[in-house]
């Protein structure tokens, strides 16, 4: 074998095993985030700190034994050896040292401690194992990951953009919504499983036979490798972009539990499809600024925020600001004053102060506002928009309604035809007679309806009607398999209302149970939004008359975190402005251990920060760092270094198996061919060593770096631009690479 | 070792909190005048931006809702508000505070009235110790340090102190509520509720006989008898003094008896009431339990409904465990406002249970998730989160492998079906795993070697009669150990039949079958008839797994079984057997019946039988019907062979039981 052979043979060992172990290094960095998130997903009840240092373990040690000669049955009986061997020791323990433990179970849960430990180390080890040994174990992990990211995401297949659970954290913590956390987040691991598969493939694979693998002879173009980058980096923001507008479009027509968020004149905002999208994401904080003991729907409480009081041919749409001039019209970031209706009776003024966490096209509030006026934000960072609402609130029983007549008449005939106008169809009216034969009043007849549709509907999140857009939804539904949600439960009662002759409309808005609220803050999700049905009522207005079906077949996820909601009721505290910050600073138990642990932006950034400062000096030293060596040998050996890595990034790099003497031949105008020659006078003269002077001086180093350099400054300037972009050098430099 | 009916105490306290603070504010009704110096509004040029923080701005449209309240007095608002707290009219009261804080950040009343508000009515306890740390700072800041010379401004700093006290309890830092107390004495106060505040700080912190001469000190200076008794009445039962403890807590429910409306006798009562179930008197723990619910001050609470629910499961008389929840759910129905984290978890935990032994285990899936999910207040009660993390983590460990036992006689109707089936049993078998250890770590690490094994532990929320299940998991040297250790401590007969039945199962989990079947015997034989039927029914099921299906044991075992408890036959995977009458059946319908949760038996010694027909149309028709138990009687029919023995089994193993209204 020649010297040259064995030279050449030693440099490629030497960059696979550095491939090797950036594989491995990647592979225990996968480890540990994967045993975080099954943390974060299930308390794993041992320290962390164990389990990945086990699994870390369990790579290395497959990673090593998997270039020895050692068989797939060899590493299988050394497993088997382990778990026998912390069996039998537990045994044994058990048994002579029981009298010396005080407690029963101590050596039962170092046990169960151990175990965890063991089965991490085995299971890495065997995955390790198996891909160093099986080329088609990378194609499977690939497979495997990919289906477990896909049942893991795939909630926003059914536009659940809220899970997995670390998913909302996220977009909680870094004020983003689900959507963006979700495709980031997407990106993030799709980017890291390619850079994952593409570092393994690298990767030297120890055979038995120990043959070695064949390879390309040439070098990393990087040129090519930043292109690369750039264009997959453009497909992922492309099909990023368009993922984000489809589901985008989606999410806010059914995020909101079928109430849309848009009032337009003739248009209903509301859907039939599904409600799937309702989420349980924060949509806005009530505060009760007084106590409202007369609410006649306790425990719930309406807050309206628009109504539907046009039909137009297949649904009720919003009519405009003809109709409905109760409600103020308004976006939250307006105020508004309206005028106390004289007429009404039984009403009780009510204050809330809401605090808006997710956007809203209009103000809402409880029953019909007086006044909105605007708030100042206590958290601009936390709340979209703050206002105040000054209600006229109901305050009677509902028992009180049986026997009043029903629409105002101060009405005018059209607008009483507006409120009256019926479906077409005439099913509507002939089971609106059947259900309110026995009812006496309208109020009574309205109380049959809904009690009917309680009884026979069946709440679900998809009714799947196989029916089109411009056609009757609600048909479907009443005269078919009663399977609907709100919107339809609304429709219904609003077509046999009116078919009756009885005024109604649709509300929209939120519908909260006060007893989750705390200290009368109310968190309203979006889960919380709601379609109901409403009828006038002579003096009392508009009422809610509303379906709560005694068969549910799926329902929103509702459910409000007390932990959010005392954290935001801190935020606005009226107290918690007069009060110090640090009043009880000293006192244990103030603060909570956060449960899901999530980087703070401000870590984040840091941390990227500090990489890229890094970056930075590496190359700063890189370009200048030979300036600083008074030895000749060391400034030429950093000088060398300097020019060699400057020529790399701008895709000028040393092949594999190049000698140094072609690589210098190769630059253009020869550029550093004198600090070759120097470089290699220095390292094969016979007056080398650290006490004998060198054949050359540092004048002849300046010299021979000065014509690179020179050749360097006159390439153009868009590619010495990329060039001092390009951190290869630096992560070539790091990772003991050679030039 | 702490007790849940400790709750009930702790009931004493906030109610002596609120009392204490507005005695307190009545007495300060003297209080010097002071100018309002309020906080300037925060307001845009345009003057249309209002603070939300200061929600007692009176510009523009507030002057529709402000009333008067922008020419009072911040003492005068300060009055008023501490009326309207009186008359529950909670949210107006704070609001008016908060007013009279906003004309005169430096009124200290109004800090302590706020902080007894948020500790006693909102439960939010740090918000309320900043608060009450701000009122002591003023207060401190207006009058120097103590002592002090006049009688008002001592009884104003014993207050805060005592709020503070109140307030560290309730963080859980147990020493430092003691620090306060200690402070309350240094400065020559006294209060009746000293006494029992102070034991129950020492109890908390382990100090078991220090806190019983503090509280029957407190008795003989008749220092809040009600509660004083009944917070010795706690510790003596703790320190193993039972018939003591019954003894102070009838003075006790007889004090409160005499209070008339004011009284609260439920307290002693539920805590009798466990005294005597950890006696395994049942029949007067459940007679105290029923009384502590019926009366206006029971109803509301849950720890007497759970208790009673503990026992009736144990009894397996699930109807009435059902139909206690059902009552207390009603009785919370009043009171709509209240928020549910302070018993919806143990709500879920004990109808999963009753759902998971009624053989409805999908709900009791649901509800122990719920549970685990939901988040409990425990406050001051004795028991903590890793009890109920604990209980909720082994029923849903436990619930998903009777799913499994279950799915393996369920029949499939289509190739999808079977396929998620298969699915299914795959995840429940790992779940189950995982979660049975996750909660054998709770109970060994957080749960202190595992004191909650200490039968009827009034403590714990476990369920005792299947907790073995748990043990055999832990190495047989370390579970015979525990339980020598804990027969020594404990000489209750009954308890004895329990940690038979542990070493039972934990021999059966190592395999030493004659060692577990003696014991599985002598449990069958010796467990109470009435009291401890789920252990009974436990018990043999275990011995079952030991006897072949034809042995007349096994049939013995198995109609007992199925009277006592159905579902439990086929929650562990074992077959009922049968005479079968299938002449008129077609071979299909034969062949699956045998494949569901039916062992074909002879006549002689089958109890029950199926009887089996097919029609020409394809119709299959099953009745099931027991000689000695009409009322097992039932009957099924499909067009699918498969779908007619599951509609059957469902209708044997079953149990119609109250679920509340929702799952």
């Amino acid at each position: 074998m020649s010297a040259s052979s064995t030279t050449l043979g030693a440099y490629a060992s030497h960059e696979r095993g550095r491939w090797y172990r950036t594989t491995v290094l990647l592979r225990m960095i996968w480890a540990a985030i994967f045993i975080f998130c099954l943390n974060v997903v299930t308390p794993l009840g041992s320290p962390l700190w164990l389990l990945v240092g086990s699994a870390c373990v369990g790579i290395a040690a497959a990673s090593r034994l998997a270039r020895s000669q050692l068989n797939w049955r060899g590493a299988l009986l050394i497993l088997t050896f382990l778990w026998l061997l912390n069996w039998g020791f537990f045994e044994i323990a058990s048994r002579f040292l029981r009298d010396a433990i005080s407690h029963s179970f101590t050596l039962d849960g170092l046990q169960l401690q151990v175990n965890a430990a063991l089965l991490a180390l085995s299971f890495t080890a065997s995955i390790t194992w198996v891909f160093w040994r099986f080329k088609a174990a990378i194609t499977l992990e690939a497979i495997v990951l990919a289906s477990l990211a896909i049942i893991i995401f795939a909630g926003h297949r059914d536009y659940h953009f809220d899970r997995p659970k670390i998913i909302n954290s996220l977009a909680w913590q870094l004020r983003v919504d689900h959507l963006t956390m979700l495709l980031t987040v997407g990106s993030g691991l799709l980017l890291a499983s390619i850079t994952c598969i593409f570092l393994a493939s690298l990767a030297e694979r120890p055979r038995v036979d120990s043959r070695p693998i064949a390879r390309s002879s040439k070098g990393a173009n990087w040129i090519l490798g930043v292109c690369l980058t750039c264009v997959l980096g453009s497909i992922l923001y492309g099909v990023q972009y368009a993922l984000y507008q489809h589901f985008n479009s989606a999410m806010l027509a059914r995020v909101s539990n079928g109430v849309g968020m848009n009032s337009e004149s003739g248009v209903s905002p509301l859907s039939f499809e599904s409600a799937l999208g309702s989420t349980n994401q924060p949509a806005a904080l009530v505060r009760l600024e007084g106590d409202y003991a007369s609410n006649p729907f306790t425990p719930m409480m309406y807050l309206r925020e628009s109504s539907l009081s046009s039909f137009n041919g297949h649904e009720m749409v919003f009519s405009g600001r003809a109709y409905d001039t109760d409600l103020p019209g308004i976006n939250p970031q307006e105020s508004f004053t309206g005028k106390e209706d004289a007429e009404l009776v039984q009403r009780t003024p009510l204050v809330q102060s809401i605090y808006l966490l997710a956007d809203h096209q209009n103000a809402f509030g409880v029953d019909y506002p007086l006044s909105i006026v605007q708030l100042k934000n206590p958290k601009p960072n936390r709340f979209k928009n703050t206002y105040r609402v000054y209600s006229s609130a109901p305050g009677f029983s509902l028992t009180d309604l049986n026997d009043l007549a029903v629409g105002d008449p101060r009405w005018t005939e059209e607008v009483q035809q507006h409120y009256l106008t019926p479906h077409s169809d005439k099913r509507y009216s002939d089971l609106a007679i059947k259900v309110t034969e026995n009812a006496r009043t309208p109020i009574e007849k309205m109380f049959a309806i809904t009690n009917f549709l309680s009884r026979t509907a069946i709440y679900t999140l998809t009714p799947n009607h196989d029916v089109k857009r411009e056609e009757d939804q609600v048909a479907p539904f009443l005269f078919g398999d009663h399977r609907g949600y709100c919107v339809h439960f609304a429709h219904a009662i609003v077509y046999m209302a009116r078919a009756l002759g009885i005024p109604s409309r649709i509300g929209t808005g939120y519908l909260t149970d006060l007893s989750q609220s705390k200290d009368g803050h109310i968190l309203l999700l979006m889960s919380d939004r709601h379609a109901w049905a409403e009828v006038y009522v002579a003096q009392y207005g508009w009422i809610p008359f509303d379906v709560q079906p005694d068969q549910v077949e799926s329902h929103a996820d509702n459910k409000v975190d007390p932990k959010l909601l005392e954290d935001l009721m801190g935020m606005l505290d009226p107290g918690e402005e007069i009060l110090p910050p640090d009043i009880a600073k000293d006192e244990a138990g103030m603060t909570d251990e956060p449960k899901d642990w999530v980087p703070k932006q401000s870590l984040v950034l840091s941390s990227v920060g500090v990489l890229v400062a890094l970056i930075i000096l590496c190359k700063v030293f890189l370009v200048f760092g030979w300036k600083v060596f008074s030895s000749p040998r060391r400034k030429l050996r950093w000088a060398y270094l300097s020019a060699a890595s400057a020529f790399d990034d701008v895709g000028i790099g040393r092949r594999f198996g190049e000698t140094r003497s072609d690589f210098a031949a190769r630059v253009p105008n020869q550029a550093l061919v004198p600090l070759t020659k120097l470089l290699l006078q220095a390292t094969y003269s016979p007056v080398s060593g650290k006490n004998l002077s060198p054949v050359f001086s540092s004048t002849d180093v300046t010299a021979a770096i000065s014509k690179a350099n020179t050749v360097i400054k006159a390439m153009p300037w868009w590619k010495r631009l990329l060039g001092a972009l390009n951190p290869s050098s630096v992560f070539k430099l790091l990772g003991g690479g050679k030039w | 070792m702490v007790t849940k009916s400790s709750f009930h105490f702790s009931r004493y306290l906030v109610l002596g909190v609120a009392a204490f603070a507005l005695t307190c504010a009545r007495y300060d009704a003297h209080a010097q005048e002071t100018d309002g110096n309020s906080l300037p509004n925060e307001k845009t040029p345009n003057g249309t931006v209002y603070d939300p923080l200061d929600p007692f701005d009176y510009l523009g449209s507030d002057e529709l809702f402000a009333g008067d309240d922008k020419d009072k007095s911040a003492e005068q608002l300060i009055r008023e508000g501490e009326d309207l707290l009186q008359t529950e009219r909670l949210l107006d009261g704070r609001t008016k505070l908060l007013k009279a804080l906003q004309k005169d950040p430096e009124q200290v009343d109004a800090y302590t009235m706020l902080a007894g508000y948020y500790m006693v009515h909102v439960g939010h306890f740090r918000l309320a110790m900043k608060y009450i740390k701000q009122a002591e700072a003023l207060f401190l800041k207006q009058h120097g340090n103590p002592p002090y010379s006049t009688r008002k401004l001592q009884q104003d700093h014993s207050r805060i102190i005592y709020f503070i006290s109140q307030g560290r309890l309730n963080l859980d830092n147990y020493q430092g509520s003691l620090d306060a107390l200690d402070e309350f004495t240094s400065n020559g106060y006294y209060a009746e509720w000293y006494p029992g505040s102070r034991a129950w700080v020492l109890m908390k912190l382990g100090r078991l006989q220090e806190a019983i001469r503090v509280a029957r000190l407190g008795i003989l200076t008749e220092a809040e008898p009600g509660r004083t008794l009944n917070m010795l009445g706690i510790l003596l039962s703790m320190n193993e003094q039972r018939q003591e403890a019954i003894e102070v807590f009838r003075k006790a429910i007889a004090y409160e008896m005499a209070q008339g409306s004011e009284g609260q006798p439920a307290t002693p009562l539920n805590n009798v009431g466990e005294v005597f179930r950890e006696m395994f008197e049942d029949d007067k723990a459940e007679s105290q339990f029923l009384r502590a619910t019926g009366l206006k001050d029971g109803c509301e609470h849950v720890l007497p409904t759970l208790n009673v629910v503990l026992l009736y499961i144990e009894q397996l008389k699930l109807d009435a465990a059902a139909s206690a929840i059902d009552g207390f759910q009603q009785c919370m129905a009043q009171f709509p406002l209240r928020n549910g984290e302070e018993y919806s978890a143990l709500v879920s935990l004990a109808r999963g249970r009753i759902d998971l032994h009624s053989g409805h285990i999908d709900r009791a899936i649901r509800r122990f998730e719920a549970a685990l999910e939901g988040t409990q207040w425990f406050g001051k009660i004795g028991t903590n989160q890793d009890d109920l993390i604990a209980a909720a983590t082994l029923s849903l460990g436990q619930a998903l492998a009777r799913k499994n036992s279950l799915l393996e006689s369920y029949r499939p109707l289509s190739w999808g079906e079977w396929y998620r089936i298969k699915e299914e049993k795959l995840s429940n078998s790992f779940r189950s795993w995982w979660l049975l250890r996750r909660a054998r770590q709770v109970l060994i690490d957080n749960l202190n070697d595992l004191e909650d094994i200490n039968i009827r532990n009034t403590d714990s929320l476990l369920e005792y009669p299947t907790l073995g299940e748990a043990l055999s998991g832990f190495s047989r040297s370390a579970v015979l150990r525990r339980i020598e250790k804990q027969r020594s401590e404990d000489s209750r007969p009954p308890a004895q039949i329990f940690y038979s039945q542990y070493l039972a199962e934990s021999s059966l989990g190592w395999w030493d079958r004659s060692e577990g079947t003696t014991l599985l015997d002598s449990v069958i034989q010796r467990a109470r008839s009435k009291y401890d039927e789920l252990l009974k029914v436990q018990a043999s099921i275990y011995r079952m797994k030991l006897l072949d299906s034809s042995s007349d044991r096994y049939h013995e075992l198995a109609y007992r079984v199925l009277i006592a408890n159905p579902a439990a036959l086929r929650n562990h995977g074992l077959k009922l057997p049968v005479s079968l009458d299938a002449s008129a059946a077609s071979k299909a319908l034969r062949s699956t019946l045998l494949s569901g949760p039916f062992e074909e038996s002879s006549n002689k010694r089958a109890e029950c039988s199926v009887r089996a027909a097919s029609d020409t149309d394809g119709k299959h028709r099953l009745v099931f019907s027991c000689r000695s138990v009409a009322s097992k009687n039932r009957s099924a029919e499909d067009n699918d062979p498969n779908a007619v023995v599951n509609k059957l089994a469902d209708s044997i193993f079953e149990e119609e039981i109250s679920n509340g209204g929702n799952s």
